[in-house]
């Protein structure tokens, strides 16, 4: 029965108080709360899209289709099932404003709406007036607003006009707040709004351009919703049909919230893993303090039962008080801070406590401490009475009791799995799990290195005292070289991983392609203009390449007779609409790498060229039938060839290519790439849109800028969840200076006493902060290089290369902070006279 | 008259704790001549120990003057005195002090190092082996008895030549054998080098060992007696 008294033991030596337990709690409260506050604001979003879910959506429910206006059956449906509806058509276009004789071009995203438009919420505009009145125009002008981008990049002023194909229309205010943005998602060009019925006469809708449709419908009082979306993708999904209700009002952005908040709660676990590797410090420094308390209970008759309970109930109450500051800081910073972060997101939130994200976080702190401590929990069985008289250090085994092991192991599973199971992905769990412990084995191993380095170096640095102490403090049996190395390392690990995953992602969208990206895309090149188009762009000498192709949208629907997501699950290639062209001959630079194509005057039933490599991830052989929906119409094809398509250079890739006979009869516009000088871009661009006023320009460096921004708000969040790591880390720095401050003080003394100066103790202090530092940056950088390796080529499938400012400040960070902690715990042992310090151990 | 080698005049030390103000010793005046082999006894809290901390230069005085080879040690900045006990002194302590992340080989080797000598490992290894530890020269102190710690310590403080050793009971943490052979070590080691020794001890049979003694108690020298030295 040693519970009860070891319950005793536990609360008497609970009496001495906190002290020593400061880093401790904060590296476990600090890794808790860091994971608390991301689970908590996420929840918050989550809450707020599923409240707002009818404004975002601009509706209780949305039916969208692509190229083309609902059917006349589809129109019926809506009117049927809804009080009231609106239409809106979406498209890229280009705004061009005549200013002395020359044409200013912007692209951008225009919404045309009807009357009804909007049927929840309110634009916000500058100056204030009705989007009504805005869109009604003046002068006889139909009438826009604009986001305050384009009209910046224009130069525009209210009043002013501008051109959309051949429509003029007057700028009547900016566009201060569009109520249904968010569900918009992503676009290429500022917004431009619009009336539907201005752009009649613009030669913008014409077949085969394109644009997407989306209705909005606001549904009786009572209606299921589910039960509505059911009965409406029943009927129209194999059409193109693309269903979106207030329950998810905004579906791009809430996968985008959970994956960016499940991808930052697992940054965070790292955080956690770095703050382990304090606590763990913590506990074996608290514990060998307490060698001669443990001794001496074991000299009075304590057992190993006993002895270990006492310890692992104090080590348990203080996690528990870790855990809860933790918790609390996570769960009320967010709303404490909810003005601030509300001010900055695109989207509504509602803050709140929110119990969820917090027992998760609650669960992940439980586990790190139960992993992190049991090892050095479990030597206080190994500390026998004789330890009274021998130095304990001495006799500790390196690895615990069997069962210890198996329940570390065990807690380890458990983190992982439901790690990836709050994240809803294994794979990315497994990796960071891989990646931490294959860091933390890389550290431990760094760690023993620098040890056996420095007992060398010892011999060799004789004559040189800073520096021999230095090394032989390094070496010797106590310097907390490990938890530094284990713990800074850890933290700049992966900072550095985030810093090379961050760098390559960057340059492989903007850095490497404009060797081979086309410089501008043109879409909705009508039929008749394609003579002209190419005439112009080849009697150009600047202009080195021009591909051109038919563009169509469909739905593959399904393969072998099979509805295609039963078939292929959630590949990108059936989910959604995809970019189909036609050819009668092999297209230049291609490659069949299995089948044949057909001949150029083949006539027989629908063929398809598929992309190869799209075809292997979704297990198509040559002589399986797809069925296309293009346009509301089902084509039945049979796979003849596979061929090499690489979508990573930007120009014109097409997973299904179609015999011409298949499609011609199908309305469609044409797309093209133009490779050209970067000189000669303004004046092509000048002549084509002249010529054709309601083709749209997309500059493929403006495209990839766009783009490069939305990763930039990526990487600054991935960073802030780094920094929490790295503050963890250095709070287990801070940590370990501080435990290792009583030994220099009296380390200092000594030397004090033998005839060192001050001076000489400082440059050996400094250099052993230095040489630990750079030990722990270097590691770091290898871990973060491999780390960021690993993730660009098997997860994010980038090439990689290592971004060499990014891993050099990591290591000189690593270093000075080694080196700042290092010397700002130096002051006390410099400053401490000799005779006290001695005294006191005497 | 020759200079004494240690001179202590009207010196007082008091210390501020938690509880106030603490006077530990009170117009200590006393002379130590070279060669000279002093033993410094009285009960505990007497104010033996911090004597000898002031005689080091380990301990700053808050009144009187100390003069150490003729230089004032109360006139010494921390690092000075420092470079003071490296040209000068040795310090042999109760409890050892050696440094744990150091081996026996290491520890011994430090003030030589400090000193810039050039054989330090080689002269340091002879020390030892003096002390009869030259096959422990590789261990580190957690791996050596009471007994061998202090032999290394001795091996340390005298392997420089100082002119003044200042021991506080050295035997005090070991046994009555490994005592004795610490103490012949000691005044061996005086004997071979010369030096001035002045030992805090509780032990009459060292202090039978001096060739003068002083009684403190109370912070104040109430007794002084020159002795024969019994070898």
């Amino acid at each position: 029965m040693s519970l009860p008294l070891a319950v005793k033991f536990a609360r008497r030596e609970l009496r001495g108080g906190l002290r020593g337990f400061r880093i401790f709690l904060a590296c476990l409260a600090l890794g808790v709360a860091a994971i608390a506050a991301v689970g908590s604001i996420r929840a918050s979003i989550e809450a707020g899209l599923a409240q707002e879910g009818a404004a975002l959506l601009g509706g209780d429910a949305q039916m969208a289709f692509t190229y083309r206006f609902a059917s006349n059956t589809e129109r019926a449906w809506m009117q049927d099932a809804s009080v009231r509806l609106s239409e809106i058509v979406d498209f890229r276009s280009m705004a061009v404003v005549d200013r002395d004789g020359q044409a200013e071009r912007g692209l951008t995203q225009v919404k045309a709406v009807d009357d009804a438009y909007p049927l929840i919420g309110t634009p916000r505009l500058d100056p204030d007036m009705s989007l009504p009145d805005a869109l009604a125009g003046a002068d006889g002008l139909p009438g826009a607003v604009m986001e305050r981008a384009l009209i910046d990049r224009l130069g525009l002023s209210t009043g002013d006009t501008f051109r959309l194909g051949t429509q003029d229309f007057v700028l009547m205010a900016m566009l201060a707040h569009e109520p249904d943005g968010a569900a918009d998602g992503f676009g290429l060009g500022p917004r431009t709004l619009v009336a539907t019925r201005a752009l009649d006469g613009s030669g913008l809708l014409a077949p085969g351009s394109l644009f997407s449709t989306k209705y909005r419908l606001d549904l009786p009082d009572g209606t299921d919703l589910a039960t509505t979306a059911d009965s409406a993708r029943a009927q129209f999904e194999q059409t193109g049909m693309r269903w979106t209700d207030a329950r998810n009002g905004a579906p791009g952005v809430a996968l985008f919230v959970q994956r960016l908040g499940a991808f930052l709660i697992l940054v965070g676990l790292s955080g956690l893993a770095v703050g382990g590797v304090g606590v763990s410090a913590a506990v074996r420094a608290y514990l060998a303090d307490k060698t001669s308390v443990i001794a001496t209970l074991r000299t009075l008759g304590a057992d190993r039962a006993t002895i270990f309970q006492t310890y692992f109930l104090q080590i348990g109450l203080l996690s528990l008080l870790g855990i809860a500051i933790g918790l609390a800081l996570g769960g009320l910073v967010p709303v404490l801070l909810a003005p601030l972060i509300t001010g900055r997101l695109p989207v509504p939130a509602v803050f709140t406590i929110y119990p969820a994200p917090l027992i998760e976080a609650g669960i992940y702190g439980l586990l790190t401490a139960l992993i992190f401590t049991l090892w050095p929990l479990a030597r206080t069985e190994e500390v026998r009475a004789a330890t009274l008289f021998r130095d304990a250090l001495s006799t500790t085994r390196l690895l615990p009791p069997l069962r210890y092991l198996l329940v570390i192991a065990l807690g380890l599973a458990a983190l992982v799995g439901l790690a990836a199971w709050f994240s809803g992905s294994a794979r990315l769990t497994l990796w960071t799990t891989g990646g931490l412990i294959g860091a933390l084995l890389l550290l431990a191993v760094a760690a023993f290195a620098i040890r056996a380095l420095a007992r060398l170096g010892t011999s060799a640095a004789r004559g040189r005292p800073a520096l021999r102490w230095a090394l032989a403090a390094i070496a010797g049996p106590r310097e907390g070289a490990g938890s530094v190395v284990l713990s800074l390392g850890l933290g700049l690990s992966v900072l550095a991983a985030v810093g090379q995953i961050d760098g390559n992602l960057r340059r492989a969208i903007s850095g490497n392609l404009p060797d081979i990206a086309p410089s501008y895309f043109f879409i909705d090149i009508q039929k008749d203009q394609m003579p002209g188009f190419t005439k112009r762009l080849e009697n150009d000498p600047a202009v080195s390449r021009i591909d051109s192709a038919p563009m169509l949208r469909g739905v593959i629907t399904t393969i072998n007779g099979k509805p295609a997501q039963e078939v292929a699950g959630d590949h990108w290639v059936v989910r959604g609409d995809r970019g189909i062209t036609y050819a009668a001959d092999l297209p230049a630079r291609t490659r069949i790498t299995a089948g044949e194509w057909w001949p150029p005057d083949y006539t027989g039933p629908p063929q398809i060229s598929f992309a190869a490599e799209e075809a292997g991830e979704l297990g198509l052989s040559l002589g399986d039938t797809l069925s296309v929906n293009i346009m509301g119409r089902d084509i039945a094809a049979t796979i003849t060839s596979f061929r090499e398509v690489d979508f990573s250079t930007a120009g014109i890739g097409f997973v299904l290519t179609m015999n011409p006979g298949a499609l011609a009869g199908a309305p469609h516009s044409f797309i093209s790439t133009v490779y050209a000088k970067p000189e000669a871009e303004a004046q092509i661009l000048r002549d084509l849109a002249g010529q054709f006023p309601n083709i749209t320009a997309i500059r493929v460096r403006d495209a990839i800028d766009r783009v490069s921004n939305v990763l930039a708000g990526l990487a600054a969040a991935t960073s802030w969840g780094a920094a929490a790591t790295l503050l963890t880390g250095f709070l287990v720095l801070i940590g370990a200076a501080a435990a290792g401050e009583s030994a220099r003080t009296y380390e200092a003394a000594v030397l004090k006493t033998l005839g060192a100066a001050r001076r000489r103790i400082l440059l050996s202090f400094a250099l052993r902060a230095a040489f630990l530092g750079i030990a722990a940056g270097l590691v770091a950088l290898l871990a973060g290089i491999a780390g960021g390796w690993a993730v660009s080529t098997y997860v994010l499938e980038t090439d990689f290369s290592i971004i060499w400012p990014s891993a050099i400040t990591i290591v000189a960070g690593g270093v000075i902070a080694t080196l700042l902690a290092g010397l700002g715990f130096a002051w006390g042992p410099l400053a401490a006279r000799p005779a006290q310090v001695l005294r006191a151990r005497e | 008259m020759t200079i004494p080698t240690l001179s202590l005049k009207q010196t007082s030390l008091s210390l501020n704790g938690n509880a106030g103000r603490v006077d530990i010793l009170h117009d200590i005046t006393l002379d130590v001549h070279r060669g000279e082999t002093l033993g410094l006894i009285g009960p505990s809290g007497s104010g033996k120990s911090s004597l000898l901390m002031l005689m080091g230069g380990l301990e700053q005085s808050t009144g009187g003057q100390i003069t150490a080879l003729g230089h004032d040690l109360t006139a010494m900045d921390e690092d000075a005195l420092a470079r003071f006990r490296r040209d000068h002194m040795g310090v042999v302590f109760q409890s050892f002090h050696l440094i744990p992340t150091m081996t026996a080989l290491e520890n011994v080797a430090t003030p030589l190092e400090l000193a810039g000598v050039a054989d330090a490992f080689d002269r340091a290894a002879a020390e030892l082996d003096t002390v009869g530890l030259g096959h422990r020269a590789g261990h580190y102190p957690a791996q050596l008895s009471g007994g061998e710690q202090q032999r290394v310590a001795l091996a340390r403080a005298s392997a420089p030549r100082p002119d003044i050793l200042l021991a506080d009971e050295p035997t005090g943490n070991l046994d009555e054998t490994n005592g004795a052979a610490i103490m012949d070590l000691l005044f061996g080691l005086r004997d071979r080098h010369g030096a001035t020794l002045v030992l805090v001890t509780h032990a009459p049979e060292l202090a039978a060992r001096c060739d003068r003694v002083i009684t403190l108690r109370d912070g104040r020298i109430i007794d002084e007696t020159a002795q024969e030295a019994a070898e």
